[in-house]
């Protein structure tokens, strides 16, 4: 009855309109062959797969002139949509690109919705969900770290790993399958204790993953530093000169530093988000107690804290009394600042109120604080050291060293990934506890289902296939 | 002969018996016909019925009204509980039956039928006008006139047995003729064929085995029975044996594996996999140090018994050289040779769950021509097509089974919704409710289905009752006595517990791992005893309360997916917000509710949910149409 449906053909322009030297126009579906006919009457499909082909392109109508392009045809299924596909460098500008988007629509495409290649990918089985996850996140990676992560997530990295992990699942209800199913074969039964010992390796697998998951998730957020110090401790000149070390995109916020200013920023190679805040003192009037309320909130929320002293000062009760205001666990990183006024550890050698060792020694006391730093905005001294130490704070555990390992980068992956491993747990100590094996087995299926829902890919039905590959049944 | 039908069926094997009978029961006018009457209900492989998940089957036929779990009962020579010392969801009951005995019970059974005939001819073709079936017509030129038919032809299909790679027979059975001009008939309809085989062992002369070589197996089980509504007699118990194949058997096979059917390129069908030829199990295998050999006896007046574990397609001599190397088999001699058979089969993506046919209106298939393997699935099937061949003539809702309801609603679902691949056959693991899917409860879920769709006789009705009656007593017998400890200790020193100090509820004490529910009724002085499955249910269900709710749970999601209904014609080919893959499956397949469509594989939950919003799209566009042309 119901023949199968080509696609039908969408068109949208695949790089950054505006002033490019060259542009590229993207065209997918069943009709691209028509359309390069159409639009490029020289091109010529044979011999034409996968190599560029300098053309003219022509308006459909008219025959007018429109470009002299390079055409690269790629024929489904073997391209990224998996359909038949087409890319035109054009040359840049506002003008050419939009014409020659035009004239394809003309011809029979219409325009693509954001993200609809890549969702044709999927639908066609090019990729997973997960791998469309990362091709997302490789386009918008403000930073070396997320990209090295994407890229390995788009090729496939992560739905590997999870893919191997419901092999895993696939195998222990082929242990059980066995146990149950097949209680007079030739085979000793499985021994439960084995069960249970391939139980805890996935559940160590799935442990794994889901550490990447706090860390990994910042990676796409970015990670919230918020700078925090009383008025005039140099915060400000210290934000600056982070964002201009690394020339960063500032996205400033209406008002002034009495509220909050928040800037996204790469530093040592990894996302941050860093937060100006209102100088925290003693009293404070009307309008800086707002700013004071904007400043607690981000501090609540902060995965690192940037506590910035005045080398003129030192280290003082209205700090000791900020740290004491701050989360059990929370991250603080001390910044000596204003190093350039003369107070420079070294510089004259006094003891004072400025003595960097001093500092250290009473901020150290307290477990919030994992490092004291010196920097001098002005000279850009020490700022490098600040982002590393950051980028260790914050991403070095999990992430940093996990090398090429797949990373969970977005909360719908760690919640698949939590219940599974909720699951598996919860099926590991059932058995322990001498729950029959078919009470426990009840956990396997939905573990699967969570994984299986991440990939977005249901597969057949395993289990028998591996458990007549492993055991010699029938008798 | 020229009467008329309302229901006729093709076959009396174990699923044209059931469909029969069925059929019969519903109140619909039935004809059974078969090439040979006395063969119906014939054990043509292993004379065993039930085991794991089998024998849950079995009961499942029976407390749908069925003739198996009588049969059954009326011819077993040897019962087994599989699974015993595991828990109590995958007990699986598997009685040894008397090759004789149970054809005859089956019979008996039928004869109690009234609006059931029987006929001997071979159907050779169907009387169909247009898209609709009218009867069949027979070898001899006869007609006979029906609104529904229920073809359940076996492995009898373009059969072909196969002994040694020297040559085939045609044939349906060893001995028996096979349908030709039937498989012919049926594929110029346009359906779609496929091709299977499996095996069968030799069969060897019991006076000429050493029993002094080989272990007995105790059967046991008492007066365990898989009727739940007539009591028969069950037959005095034989014992059965065991031994094991060793290196000779295994170099004799590796020898010879050219010369066996299966190995020597004969055979094309694909065979089961848990069912394996013994020449399977050296090459897949050989590591393997031996295999397990069980002697079955086919009866209790005959000597001969049934070699299971080595199914074969090799010649005569080497069967005859390969059980010489068994202990106990050196001075066997053999009475009928181990052959393979190839068959058609009608792949069965082509039914409905009712197991009517999409194509042909009135004609049902059950049983080995849906690809499926084993007795209780070909009887599950039968008691199915035929319920719902009498329901379409009478009128009457079909009977759906759903997967939480009933190993039989796993295996339908399964066949039409995932197809197969190799002959099918049930296994606890291809339900995802086992724990509801239990030996110990199959009245009380089954009975009132079939009692609703008018299933059962008068008197399997009232049975019902009492016993549906008697397991709400029970229920509240736990609920309500309190058991003093001087009855409850005893049980628990027994068991190694810590006795208690205070009288508590016999459900309170259920709930302890170390107490089960005879013991405490028992120990209660409960009377009159509640049949034991009875009791095995009620401690499922309080022990494991929580395991059970969670697959309750998990059931009732999936009948809300159920009841997006999805209509038969709907345009698949067209969503293209699905994958590719998803709409060529869902096009094949066509799913008839939401459910079923995320069982296919290769339809994923992204699809599942555009397939939704798809549905309701083309729906209102539909009802628009209409509306626009009123």
């Amino acid at each position: 009855m119901s023949e199968i449906e080509g696609p039908d053909t969408i068109v949208a322009l695949a790089t950054p309109p505006g002033r490019g030297a060259l542009a590229v126009v993207r065209v997918s579906g069943s009709k691209v062959r028509e359309i390069l006919r159409e639009v490029v009457p020289e091109w010529d499909e044979r011999g034409a797969e996968r190599r560029p082909v300098l053309a003219s392109l022509v308006d459909p109508e008219s025959g007018s002139l429109l470009d002299r392009a390079l055409v690269t045809f790629f024929p489904g299924p073997g391209s990224y949509t998996g359909e038949d596909l087409a890319e035109l460098s054009t040359h840049g500008g506002s003008l050419v690109p939009a014409l020659v988007v035009d004239a394809i629509e003309r011809a029979g495409a219409r325009m693509a919705r954001p993200g609809e290649f890549t969702q044709r990918a999927y639908l066609n089985g090019k990729l997973d969900l997960v791998q469309a996850e990362g091709v997302r996140d490789l386009v918008e990676a403000r930073s070396e770290a997320l990209h090295r992560v994407a890229l390995h997530q788009m090729e496939g990295g992560l739905s590997r790993r999870l893919a191997e992990l419901r092999e895993g699942l696939i195998g222990l209800e082929a242990l059980l399958a066995h146990h149950l199913d097949f209680p007079e074969e030739d085979d000793p039964p499985v021994a439960l204790e084995r069960v249970v010992e391939e139980g805890r390796t996935v559940l160590g697998g799935l442990e794994a993953l889901l550490a990447t998951a706090p860390e990994g998730e910042l990676l796409r957020e970015g990670a919230l530093a918020v700078l925090a110090g009383r008025p005039n401790a140099g915060k400000s000149s210290l934000f600056n000169a982070l964002l201009g070390e690394e020339r960063a995109i500032v996205n400033e916020r209406p008002g002034t530093t009495r509220d909050a200013v928040e800037a996204s920023v790469s530093l040592g190679g990894y996302p941050f988000r860093l937060v100006d805040t209102a100088g925290i003192r003693g009293k404070a009037g009307e309008v800086e107690r707002l700013g004071i309320e904007v400043a607690r909130r981000y501090l609540r929320s902060a995965d690192v804290v940037l506590l910035c002293v005045s080398c003129e000062w030192g280290w003082g009760s209205v700090e000791a009394g900020f740290l004491e205001e701050l989360r059990e666990d929370a991250s603080v990183l001390v910044v000596r600042t204003k190093a350039d006024e003369g107070a420079l550890s070294g510089d004259d050698g006094s003891a004072g109120p400025g003595d960097p060792d001093a500092d250290d020694r009473r901020s150290a006391s307290d477990p919030r604080v994992r490092g004291v730093l010196t920097v001098s905005a002005l000279r850009g001294e020490g700022l490098e050291g600040v982002g590393e130490h950051l980028r260790d704070l914050v991403f070095g555990g999990a992430v940093a060293g996990s090398g090429a390992a797949p990373v969970l980068t977005r909360r719908r992956q760690r919640r698949g990934v939590e219940i599974a491993h909720g699951e598996v747990t919860a099926f590991v100590d059932a058995l322990e506890a001498g729950v029959p094996a078919e009470m426990a087995a009840t956990h396997l299926r939905p573990a699967e289902t969570a994984l299986e829902e991440l990939l977005g890919v249901i597969s057949p039905d395993e289990v028998l296939d591996r458990l007549f590959s492993e055991f010699c049944i029938g008798k | 002969m020229e009467r008329g039908y309302e229901v006729i069926v093709v076959g009396g094997g174990h699923a044209g018996a059931e469909a029969a009978a069925a059929s019969a029961r519903m109140g619909a006018r039935t004809l059974l016909i078969t090439p040979d009457l006395s063969r119906i209900g014939q054990m043509s492989c292993n004379p065993a019925i039930g085991g794991v998940a089998k024998g849950v089957v079995a009961r499942e036929v029976d407390a749908l009204g069925g003739v198996m779990g009588r049969a059954t009962d009326a011819s077993r020579i040897h019962f087994k509980m599989l699974n015993e010392s595991k828990g109590p969801a995958v007990w699986g009951p598997r009685a040894q039956c008397d090759r004789g005995l149970y054809p005859r019970a089956v019979r008996r059974v039928l004869d109690e039928l009234p609006l059931l005939d029987l006929f001997q001819e071979m159907v050779t073709g169907l009387w169909l006008e247009e898209e609709r079936v009218r009867g069949v017509v027979t070898r001899g030129g006869l007609r006979f006139g029906s609104r529904t038919v229920v073809v359940t032809a076996g492995t009898f299909l373009r059969g072909r047995i196969h002994i040694g790679g020297e040559g085939a027979v045609a044939a349906g059975r060893a001995g028996e003729a096979p349908s030709l001009e039937l498989a012919q008939a049926l594929e110029a309809r346009g359906l779609e064929v496929g091709r299977f085989k499996t095996g069968t062992p030799p069969r060897v002369d019991g006076r000429t085995v050493d029993f002094s070589k080989v272990q007995v197996q105790d059967g046991g089980g008492g007066d365990y029975r898989f009727a739940g509504y007539v009591s028969e007699e069950l037959p005095p118990q034989r014992d059965c044996w065991i031994t094991w194949t060793g290196p000779e058997l295994k170099g004799i096979v590796q020898r010879n594996l050219t010369r066996s059917a299966l190995y020597g390129g004969e055979i094309a069908g694909q065979g089961p996999r848990y069912c394996p030829s013994i020449e399977d199990k050296v090459v897949k295998f050989p590591d393997a140090p031996r295999h397990q050999v069980f002697l079955e006896p086919e009866g209790l007046e005959t000597t001969e018994i049934y070699v299971n574990g080595l199914s074969t397609s090799m010649p005569a001599e080497v069967q005859e050289e390969f059980l010489r190397a068994v202990p106990g088999l050196e001075r066997a001699r053999i009475t009928k040779l181990g052959y393979a058979i190839e068959y058609d089969y009608f792949p069965p993506h082509q039914l409905r769950h009712s197991l009517e046919l999409r194509e042909v209106e009135g004609l049902f298939f059950a049983g080995q021509i849906n690809g499926t393997t084993g007795y209780e699935e070909a009887a599950g099937q039968g008691l199915v097509a035929g319920a719902n061949a009498a329901a379409k003539v009478l009128g009457r809702d079909p009977l759906l089974l759903r997967r939480d309801q009933a190993y039989i609603g796993v295996m339908i679902d399964d066949l039409v919704t995932r197809g197969v691949d190799e002959p099918y056959r049930l296994f606890t693991s291809r339900a995802e409710f086992r724990l509801l899917l239990r030996q110990d409860n199959v009245l009380e879920r089954l009975g009132p289905i079939a009692r609703e769709k008018g299933l059962l006789t008068k008197d399997q009705d009232s049975v019902l009752g009492r016993r549906l009656h008697d397991r709400r007593a029970l229920v509240e017998w736990f609920r309500q006595t309190a058991l003093p400890p001087e009855k409850v200790n005893p049980l628990l020193a027994d068991a190694g517990g810590t006795p208690v100090k205070e009288p508590l509820r016999a459900e309170e004490l259920l709930k302890r791992p170390e107490l089960g529910a005879e013991g405490l009724a028992e120990a209660g002085e409960l009377s009159p005893r509640p049949p034991r499955d009875m009791l095995h249910a009620v401690e499922v269900e309080v022990k494991y309360a929580g395991y059970v709710r969670r697959e309750l749970e998990r059931a009732k999601k999936l009948a809300e997916q159920a009841e997006f209904r999805i209509p038969e014609e709907a345009p698949f080919g067209q969503f293209v917000t699905l994958s590719r893959e998803a709409r060529e499956k869902l096009a094949r397949i066509r799913p008839a509710d939401l459910g079923q469509a995320g069982r296919i594989p290769g339809v994923s939950p992204a699809d599942l949910q555009n397939l939704l919003l798809e549905v309701r799209r083309w729906k209102r566009g539909r009802e628009r149409a209409v509306a626009g042309t009123e």
